[in-house]
């Protein structure tokens, strides 16, 4: 486990369709402000922001980026190094859900987890201030995506209502957590430092060949 | 050399033709002369090759501080004609080349000419033999430098003399360093430069740089190691780019000139510029008027129409109003032809449903502060939506990409009409289409040249950027693809880009802009430490800060210290669509490398030296004159 006394940056990215929603569910948690229209987002941006937890602090980086896939050579080095991926869907946008498992594959592509280690992913279908006519993805669907793919943490949030936004953010950090400890738990002879070096390497020569390809 | 009181002279030759020389010398070009080899006898034991034309004589209270050494950048105050003050001529008129500047030298024409490089694939000097030939010179370099030759012309001699400071270094950073596990990735850091000069050059410096930062535990490079790091050194400065200039070599660019942002065009300076048919008489100059100033607001909607090759520039008033009308009947066409889908043929077309959709949804994230877009059901926005959707039907190829949509909206905003506002857009696509790439190679060859030109203004900033995991530009990303739209307010955007679309002073100057911006933001970057994400952030962060009539003007300073500057490589000139050295770019085939700046040297009349291939654009000759006439 990490030390107590430290403050522990995460690094948080948010993918998912255009027009989910992502920069909307950021500027909500950071900043806890709504702005119906806000532009869309072009390259990469990202904001810090400390989450308390059980006494713990954490500082989440958390890391927007565009949608579009013709962005996806330009988005993919900034996976590497990822502690936590949040992959967003619109519960009124049956396409944005159905494009969550090619979100996922796409992050496992180039983020360069480690093997059978599980990720901590969470799924987030937002916009879920919608009117029920308007839903297309039922929490139900939702729920068995995720079973059927391993995922344990999912909610449907609302950026616009301010609803389950935190509680998406720290949902993350305590499946994270789990994670985190129970590879403690196999391997106790992993420990942070060498481990954050590593990626830290890896990071730059990421991004190098990204840009190169 | 008796004319050169601290140097002792080793070798001479005398029937010396200077066939080609830097800009500072082009006036001897063709003049014989004498070769010397000689020795500083100061400390520093300095060794030059030096040529003095056969009538100078230099009077003695010249120091030698006052002859021209080949490849420092003079601060000259030139006129805006191209001529040099006249004291300045008769001042420097030997070539001093410093030991340490040469890069390669290659024989040529049966031992009668050798040419010196200076690494960066310009060419220093070539000399000519007129009796004798170049064999007893060959052997003393030789003999005084260690070179070896090139792998794929034989004529090439790459110098990698113990005496340069760099390599001493490079030498003890490897040995101090234990790399001998790590060291093949060292070796092929080299052997990648010559094929992907830019993408390895930041993974390679940032890789040194971690080497460095390891603890060195002392042990020296086996024989094998150092033989195998010697060649790819060798076969690295064999195929040497600008790269090794940018960070090893520092050279110096000349001083900035202010060019000082002049008032938009006025409705009178239109009108005055069109004959009684309304036809653009001198387009040259209202470009030049444009790119100085802008456009004044009420002209706008008809300028740009001509800016974005709506408007051809030497139509007249009749034709356009004929263009006019079958311009409209294209449009509504097109419009027709997505306008006509039926609900199945959408559900069978998935490209198209998903273009759609993300329309859609862009438009209503579009500018949507604005009054003109703002409120729901916006007829505006209906409109923006339509002409991106007729764009799919235009270039269904290229279809919708992100970023289109900020283009679009300040046009749509001026001109207001649907049609017109359609047709400028398309000019302005085709302006920065590659912007949009399937593959983003558009964007990745901006990225990279915006840290060539960096690298040649500001090597340090570079440097730093290299070694900050940062070298790959990204944080410009937004600014490149929709042209400073999310960073500038909009009547700033709107004047930025009419100035850009002038296409003035040289092709890409948006990039200079970028570099203009980036050393404004220096001092916050390096003195703040800031890695990756921080210059990310505090570049995302300048949105709304910026001054766009200061950036012009700086960017336009940087572009003439550019362009006036003597190790200007074939590779900026590329990037800035200057007339290049020689046809071909790979290093070591060329002999005659004429000099983009003879015309200007002879104020517009013909070169007066004897080189092929001077290839000055009309445009930039118009161009050239075209400032002139507006400042003299």
């Amino acid at each position: 486990m990490r030390s107590n006394s430290k403050n522990t940056l995460l690094k948080v990215v948010i993918l998912g369709d255009g027009g989910v929603g992502k920069s909307c569910l950021m500027n909500r948690f950071v900043s806890n402000q709504f702005d119906e229209h806000s532009f869309h987002t072009i390259g990469v941006e990202f904001l810090n922001k400390d989450i308390e937890l059980d006494g713990e602090t954490y500082t989440l980086q958390i890391w927007d980026t565009a949608g579009q896939e013709r962005f996806k050579t330009l988005r993919t080095p900034f996976y590497r190094g990822s502690d936590i991926c949040m992959l967003t869907y619109a519960v009124d946008d049956k396409s944005s859900f159905k494009n969550i498992e090619m979100w996922r594959n796409e992050f496992l592509n180039y983020a360069d987890v480690k093997e059978n280690g599980q990720f901590p992913f969470i799924v987030v279908g937002n916009k879920s201030d919608v009117p029920v006519e308007e839903r297309e993805v039922s929490q139900l669907e939702l729920e068995t995506w995720c079973n059927e793919n391993s995922i344990t943490s999912c909610i449907e949030t609302s950026a616009k209502s301010a609803s389950n936004v935190q509680e998406a953010f720290k949902m993350a950090v305590q499946y994270w957590l789990r994670l985190e400890s129970r590879a403690d738990k196999i391997d106790p002879g992993v420990n942070d430092t060498v481990d954050l070096k590593k990626k830290h390497s890896d990071n730059r020569s990421s991004c190098c060949t990204g840009s190169s390809e | 050399m008796e004319d050169c009181e601290d140097c002792e002279e080793i070798f001479s030759q005398d029937g010396v033709l200077l066939k080609q020389a830097p800009a500072t010398h082009i006036t001897f070009v063709n003049t014989i002369g004498t070769l010397y080899i000689s020795e500083s006898l100061n400390s520093n034991k300095k060794r030059f090759i030096e040529w003095k034309p056969n009538d100078i004589t230099v009077d003695s209270d010249i120091q030698d501080q006052e002859w021209a050494v080949v490849n420092t950048i003079q601060k000259r105050t030139r006129t805006l004609s191209g001529n040099y003050p006249p004291d300045y001529q008769n001042r420097i008129k030997c070539i001093k080349l410093n030991f340490e500047d040469i890069k390669s030298f290659r024989i040529a024409n049966k031992s009668r000419q050798i040419s010196f490089y200076d690494g960066k694939a310009d060419c220093l000097c070539i000399f000519g033999f007129q009796h004798g030939s170049s064999d007893v010179l060959l052997s003393i370099l030789k003999r005084m430098l260690r070179v070896s030759v090139s792998k794929r012309d034989k004529h090439l001699y790459i110098v990698y003399d113990a005496n340069f400071p760099e390599f001493q270094q490079l030498d003890r950073s490897f040995a101090e360093l234990n790399i001998q596990h790590d060291s093949r990735t060292l070796w092929s850091v080299f052997k990648n430069l010559k094929d992907h000069p830019y993408e390895t050059t930041f993974e390679a410096f940032s890789k040194v740089t971690d080497y460095v930062y390891r603890s060195p535990e002392q042990r020296d490079l086996d024989d094998v190691d150092r033989e195998n790091l010697n060649r790819s050194i060798s076969e690295y400065e064999n195929t040497t780019t600008h790269s090794q200039g940018d960070y090893e070599v520092v050279a110096k660019v000349p001083e900035r000139k202010d060019f000082p942002r002049l008032r938009p065009l006025s409705l009178e300076q239109w009108k005055g510029h069109m004959n009684s048919e309304g036809k653009i008489e001198d387009v040259e100059s209202v470009r030049n008027l444009i790119f100085r100033g802008g456009v004044t607001p009420c002209l706008r909607s008809e300028v740009w129409k001509f800016l974005l090759d709506y408007y051809p520039w030497s139509s007249t008033e009749l034709e356009r109003q004929k263009l006019l009308a079958s311009k409209s009947d294209e449009y509504y066409n097109m419009k027709l032809q997505w306008k006509r889908m039926t609900k199945t043929q959408e559900d069978n077309f998935t490209d198209y449903r998903e273009r759609k959709s993300l329309i859609e949804k862009d438009v209503n994230r579009t500018d949507r502060t604005l009054d003109f877009y703002a409120g729901d059901n916006n007829a505006n926005l209906q409109t923006l939506n339509d002409i991106l959707m007729t764009y799919i039907m235009y270039n269904f190829d290229l279809g919708y990409v992100q970023g289109m949509s900020d283009l679009l909206s300040p046009i749509l905003m001026l001109l207001e009409s649907e049609v017109d506002s359609f047709w400028c857009f398309v000019g302005f696509m085709n302006k920065v289409i590659r912007n949009f790439d399937i593959d983003q190679a558009g964007m990745k060859d901006q990225l990279s040249n915006l840290h060539t030109l960096l690298a040649f203004v500001n090597p340090q900033l570079a440097n730093y950027l290299d070694t900050h995991d940062s070298g790959n530009m990204f944080f410009c990303f937004r600014w490149l693809l929709v042209w400073f739209k999310r960073e500038l307010s909009l009547e700033d955007v709107m004047r930025f880009w009419e100035v850009l679309w002038t296409g003035y002073p040289c092709e890409n100057f948006h990039l200079l802009v970028c570099v203009a911006i980036l050393e404004t933001e220096k001092p916050n970057i390096i003195q703040n430490n800031y890695g990756f994400t921080e210059i990310l952030k505090h570049v995302n962060d300048l949105n709304g800060k910026l001054d766009m009539a200061v950036m012009l003007n700086k960017a336009e300073g940087i572009f003439y210290q550019i362009k006036e500057s003597d190790h200007l490589t074939d590779n900026i000139r590329l990037i800035l669509g200057l007339p290049l050295l020689q046809s071909q770019t790979s290093y070591g085939s060329h002999e005659q490398s004429p000099f983009e700046d003879s015309a200007e040297l002879s104020n517009g009349t013909q070169p007066c030296c004897s080189v092929d291939n001077v290839r000055i654009s009309p445009d930039e000759v118009a161009y050239e004159r075209s400032i002139n006439s507006s400042f003299l």
